[in-house]
């Protein structure tokens, strides 16, 4: 027994002191040596241990890249919905570009000043005011239509109620000019709080929905023609006499940015034309659109050649002289207008007539187009 | 009669190599996902655990052929981490009888003293860090990486009592 533990121990002892003098030969063993040895070893025995390692190394990398992916994802994802708003501006200044062409004068173009109030909800502080010509009860317009109206102003500010607010009113009508009344906030509660409604209706005026509101010129403080919502449908009232109808507005309150003022000679001189006139209403705010959409414009103005080309081939071979009288609705801004007004002119012959005849033969032009055929 | 415990020895013994592989394996497989510089040492833990059920020489075998397997991935320091294995090993096994008994504080002890040693010889033996960022890494990072290694070891002598209990393999 102890023979076996002495030989134990020396077998012990002597396998300890290989191992030991390996490990320090491979210690101080030389460099090209200690490289091929270590290949060799790594690959063969040591390859499945490798391969783990490689492979543990490898999915450490995709866990740390993974955070790097989300962070890259996100930073895309935050531009992109910044590039969406910048796209939504760029579309409203558009517009407002349209508008201000078609307006050329008689305005001031001006931005909402963030403001933390009661009424937020309800009135605008804009950077203009009496030092370029922004007076009390100045109209506020947009693209779409009307926004409200400047309540109070001094050299640099001025406030203006939205069509929401509740002292809101203006004079309107129907755009075939059917059936007048007065326009304000109907005060209901939730999301009808955001609509209008048209009072005081004559009950012989029946609207249909769809039908579009536009201001009537009535009071002096908004010009004719301004839209300010379209007909959703009638309401009960007490009143048994006269008629109540639910407006959508034609501005809505999400899509308020920047805004026109019209200055007073501005709103005496009037915008019929600009937003609508009797022969071609619906195409107008299509026109507007349009106006400041310089591909639409290119694109309106080669249809205006081509239309121009095919009426004198027309009138060449005899045709009605009437059909030449559509054509002065039709700007280079506005390809629409050319069906609406057809469609004007098949159902009210009359109204068509009453639009000047005979175009000038203008020259096509590059720039802002001219304002709404009258 | 005899029957029996020598089943029971040879499906120790089993449990016990198995338990030897996992610790391998996990070296190799987990300690890459953890990284950092202070982090729990599978291999000595199984050089360890092993060491304590086997004979010197034997202890002193597998030390070197794990010592041989670190060195082979990290050739600028062949041979540094052979060295010190093999004496870690053969002494954790000639000491065993200190840590005879089945206690968990005493194997904690134990674990976090022979990797410190480990860390120390192989920093000193391979001579990767000089000068302060040598005392940094023996009187920080190396307790640090010590004391994770023996709270892994409690832990696992704790949960996988049938792998890990110290027996004669």
């Amino acid at each position: 027994m102890a023979r076996s533990v002495r030989g134990g121990g020396r077998l012990d002892t002597g396998l300890v002191v290989a191992c030991v003098v390996l490990a320090v030969f491979a210690l101080v063993m030389p460099r090209r040596m200690r490289d091929s040895v270590s290949t060799a070893l790594r690959s063969t025995i040591l390859s499945p241990l490798v391969l783990l390692e490689m492979r543990a190394s490898t999915v450490r990398a995709a866990i740390a890249s993974r955070n790097d992916v989300l962070v890259a994802r996100g930073r895309v994802v935050t531009d992109a919905l910044s590039a969406n708003a910048v796209a939504d501006e760029n579309v409203t200044l558009r517009r407002l570009l349209g508008l201000s062409a078609r307006l050329r004068d008689g305005f001031v173009a001006a931005e909402i000043i963030p403001t933390r109030g009661v009424d937020d909800d309800f009135t605008l502080t804009l950077n203009v005011g009496t030092g370029v010509g922004v007076l009390p009860f100045s109209p506020v317009v947009m693209a779409d239509g009307l926004v409200g109206m400047v309540q109070s102003a001094d050299a640099n500010t001025s406030f203006a109620i939205t069509w929401a607010h509740p002292d809101f009113r203006v004079s309107a009508m129907s755009v075939n000019e059917t059936a007048f009344g007065i326009v304000q906030p109907h005060l209901g509660t939730g999301a009808e709080r955001w609509l209008l409604e048209l009072r005081g209706v004559k009950f012989a005026a029946k609207l249909d929905t769809g039908t579009l509101i536009v201001s009537s010129g009535l009071g002096g403080t908004y010009p004719r023609g301004i839209p300010v919502g379209t007909v959703l449908g009638e309401i009960a009232t007490p009143e048994k006499w006269a008629r109540t109808y639910l407006l959508k507005p034609s501005v809505l309150p999400a899509a308020i940015g920047p805004v026109l003022v019209l200055l007073p000679q501005r709103a005496t001189r009037g915008v019929n034309g600009v937003w609508t006139n009797l022969a071609a209403a619906d195409s107008a705010a299509r026109a507007i659109a349009a106006a400041g959409d310089s591909l639409a414009r290119k694109a309106a103005l080669d249809e205006l050649i081509a239309r121009r080309a095919a009426l004198d081939s027309a009138s060449g071979s005899g045709a009605p002289s009437d059909s030449v009288g559509v054509q002065p609705l039709m700007t280079p801004a506005d390809s629409a207008r050319a069906d609406s007004v057809r469609r004007a002119r098949s159902a009210r012959p009359d109204s068509v007539r009453r639009v000047p005849t005979v175009p000038p033969a203008a020259p096509p032009r590059t720039g802002p187009p001219p304002a709404g055929a009258r | 009669m005899r029957g029996p415990p020598a089943a029971s020895g040879a499906g120790s013994a089993f449990r016990a190599w198995v338990g030897f592989a996992l610790l391998v394996a996990a070296h190799f497989g987990v300690r890459p996902l953890i990284g950092g510089r202070a982090s729990v040492d599978f291999l000595v833990i199984a050089i360890l655990f092993a060491a304590v059920r086997v004979r010197p020489g034997l202890a002193a075998l597998l030390g070197f052929a794990a010592g041989i397997a670190i060195d082979a991935l990290v050739p600028a320091t062949f041979g540094a981490a052979t060295l010190v294995l093999t004496c870690i090993a053969f002494g954790a096994s000639w000491t065993k009888a200190v840590f005879f008994a089945d206690h968990i504080a005493l194997t904690g002890l134990f674990v976090f003293v022979g990797k410190w040693v480990f860390d120390a010889g192989y920093v000193l033996v391979g001579g990767g860090a000089r000068g302060v960022d040598l005392v940094v890494q023996l009187i920080l990072w190396s307790p640090l990486s010590a004391a994770l290694t023996a709270a892994f070891a409690v832990l696992l002598l704790t949960a996988l009592r049938p792998l890990y209990r110290p027996q004669a393999i």
